[in-house]
């Protein structure tokens, strides 16, 4: 439960400073700027999703983590790093090419490798855990 | 690996609600089980099979 909570508030504390950055800048949005906002919206409705089904489950009687979605929790943090890690292979690689600044570089690569852990989840929900 | 955990539960009545609150883990879990989409751990397995007053041979089939 206690898990739960904190999700909520990390999630509100995420979109929050997403606002202050967003609106608190120059009076005109910029496209990067949008998608970013974009990116860290569903990455926050990711984790509100997660927090949420959590919550029906003890609401149901039924414990909010169970041997099942600890293993899911578990496959997809080792796939999502090993993923990131070519992640970031390519942000150093394009990085050279590209003029961007670097905090804008590291926002990227943090918000890819939490979009790349969204997928993964999503994709182990979908297909299961077999230990085959 | 293969169970027959959707057949015992039909022959006991239960829910996949009522199996998951027997075994203490979220329905989620069951509707896995019984897609094969998960292999349970062994304390999952003898939870299930204790349930339905079996072995766990009797409702997981290993390949």
């Amino acid at each position: 439960m206690k898990k739960t909570v904190v999700l909520f508030i990390i999630g509100a504390l995420v979109l929050i400073t997403t606002g202050f950055w967003i609106f608190s800048g120059s009076s005109q949005v910029e496209t990067a700027e949008l998608v970013s906002l974009v990116v860290i919206v569903l990455v926050v409705a990711f984790a509100l999703f997660v927090g949420y089904k959590r919550l029906t489950s003890v609401k149901k009687g039924e414990p909010a983590e169970d041997e099942m979605s600890k293993k899911i929790m578990q496959k997809t943090s080792s796939l999502s790093y090993y993923i990131s890690l070519y992640l970031w292979l390519a942000i150093m690689y394009f990085s050279d090419k590209s003029n961007f600044e670097t905090h804008t570089i590291i926002g990227a690569g943090i918000l890819g490798m939490a979009v790349i852990f969204a997928v993964c989840w999503l994709v182990y929900n979908f297909r299961g855990v077999r230990n085959e | 690996m293969n169970n027959r955990i959707r057949e015992f539960r039909a022959r006991y009545n239960l829910t996949q609600e009522d199996l998951a609150k027997k075994v203490n883990v979220r329905r989620e879990t069951i509707v896995f089980l019984e897609k094969n989409k998960y292999n349970p751990s062994l304390k999952l397995a003898y939870d299930i099979a204790r349930v339905f007053e079996s072995r766990i041979e009797e409702i997981f089939i290993f390949d």
